[in-house]
């Protein structure tokens, strides 16, 4: 394997939970957790009112959230927040805020 | 190598308390938290009292396979050259690839293919940018299999083959030590101590049996002690305590401070 193709392995098995058996699996879960956890204080930083209005649920939503869409290169952080919150409205956790039900009656 | 004696990392949260702690003889900040030309005005008061401000970048994944990023190499040299940067720094570390962005920083397996792929890099890198260039070791939670080096020997490699400064994160080092079994007197006789450029201080949590390395929490006794450690093997330019949010009373901080102070010149 290329370095190109053990690194994209790993962040594979990081960002989107495919196997990669070749590590240890505990170290990989730690660091897994670790990068999503650091991805979702970000995104909590940057969308404050997100983190108030879901409280204790907002690392359990957030790592539904991540597992099926990890970063992409050229996203920003901010881009990250707002696709968060299309997420949450799209799987019903979150109403849709008044100017979009407004706009789309 | 420059002297540069204790200092702290800037952040925007903590900038007055940074310009009135005491004993601050040098900062670092985070390149890409800068634009290009921008001088926030607490870092205009630090360069105007003649405190070094070094800029230090996450983002370039060196020690990635895909070709070097240059518009973000010319991002941190616009900052050192603002800043008056006597250096700049960045990690062994990879952060994206296939489309993929981590987030934060990875370990690169440590193979010759690896070691090529960053030396090409960092050649490439320090050919843009104005000031010499430092690179830290990181605190890795996953380890790859089948390594060539140790991380002490991939590290002396690197200077070797770059002429590169070392960034000696005391933090991540001691995380090494007890989540990958690094041996850490191993480590430090392997590195070229002559090379080393500054030193990262920084507290963290075991959570689970595993240390993370959070920069949120106090500097523990076993991290001072790792500092201790690389003491006893050379005088640093320059050792810095990063703290990046919870952040606390000034006074602790300048507790810190001191205490990395006592351990490095005796004082």
């Amino acid at each position: 394997m290329s370095l190109a193709e053990q690194q994209e392995r790993l962040l594979r098995a990081l960002l989107a939970g495919e196997d990669a058996p070749e590590f240890d699996q505990r170290l990989l879960a730690t660091q897994a957790a670790a990068l999503r956890g650091k991805r979702g204080r970000v995104v909590a930083k940057l969308a404050p009112d997100l983190a108030q209005l879901l409280g204790d649920r907002f690392r359990e939503l957030f790592a539904g959230y991540a597992d099926g869409n990890p970063r992409r290169t050229g996203e920003s952080a901010r881009q990250d927040a707002e696709a968060f919150r299309a997420w949450l409205i799209a799987e019903g956790h979150l109403d849709r805020p008044r100017w979009w039900r407004r706009r789309h009656i | 190598m420059n002297r540069l004696g204790i200092g702290i990392g800037w952040r925007p949260e903590i900038d007055l308390t940074v310009e009135r702690l005491p004993g601050v003889d040098f900062v670092e900040v985070l390149a890409e938290n800068l634009h290009r030309g921008e001088l926030p005005e607490s870092l205009r008061v630090l360069r105007e009292r003649g405190v070094p401000v070094i800029a230090h970048a996450v983002s370039l994944s060196l020690g990635g396979a895909e070709p070097l990023d240059m518009s973000r190499v010319a991002h941190l040299a616009s900052v050192a050259e603002t800043m008056g940067s006597p250096l700049v720094s960045e990690h062994v570390a990879f952060v994206r690839g296939g489309g993929l962005e981590a987030g934060h920083l990875l370990p690169v397996p440590r193979t010759r293919e690896a070691l090529d792929v960053l030396s090409a890099h960092v050649r490439q890198a320090q050919a843009e940018l104005p000031v010499p260039l430092a690179l830290e070791n990181i605190a890795a939670l996953v380890q790859w299999p089948d390594a060539e080096y140790t991380e002490g020997q991939f590290l002396a490699e690197l200077v070797e083959r770059t002429g590169c400064g070392l960034l000696v994160d005391v933090a991540n080092l001691y995380a090494g030590t007890q989540n990958l079994g690094v041996d850490l007197e191993e480590f430090l006789t392997s590195l070229p101590l002559e090379h080393l450029a500054y030193v990262h201080v920084a507290g963290g949590e075991v959570r689970d049996g595993v240390y993370h390395d959070t920069h949120t929490h106090a500097v523990g006794e076993a991290v001072f002690e790792t500092l201790a450690a690389l003491r006893a093997h050379c005088d640093p330019p320059g050792v810095m305590l990063e703290r990046d949010d919870d952040y606390p009373t000034d006074a602790e901080l300048a507790g810190e401070l001191a205490r990395i102070r006592q351990i490095v010149t005796g004082r």
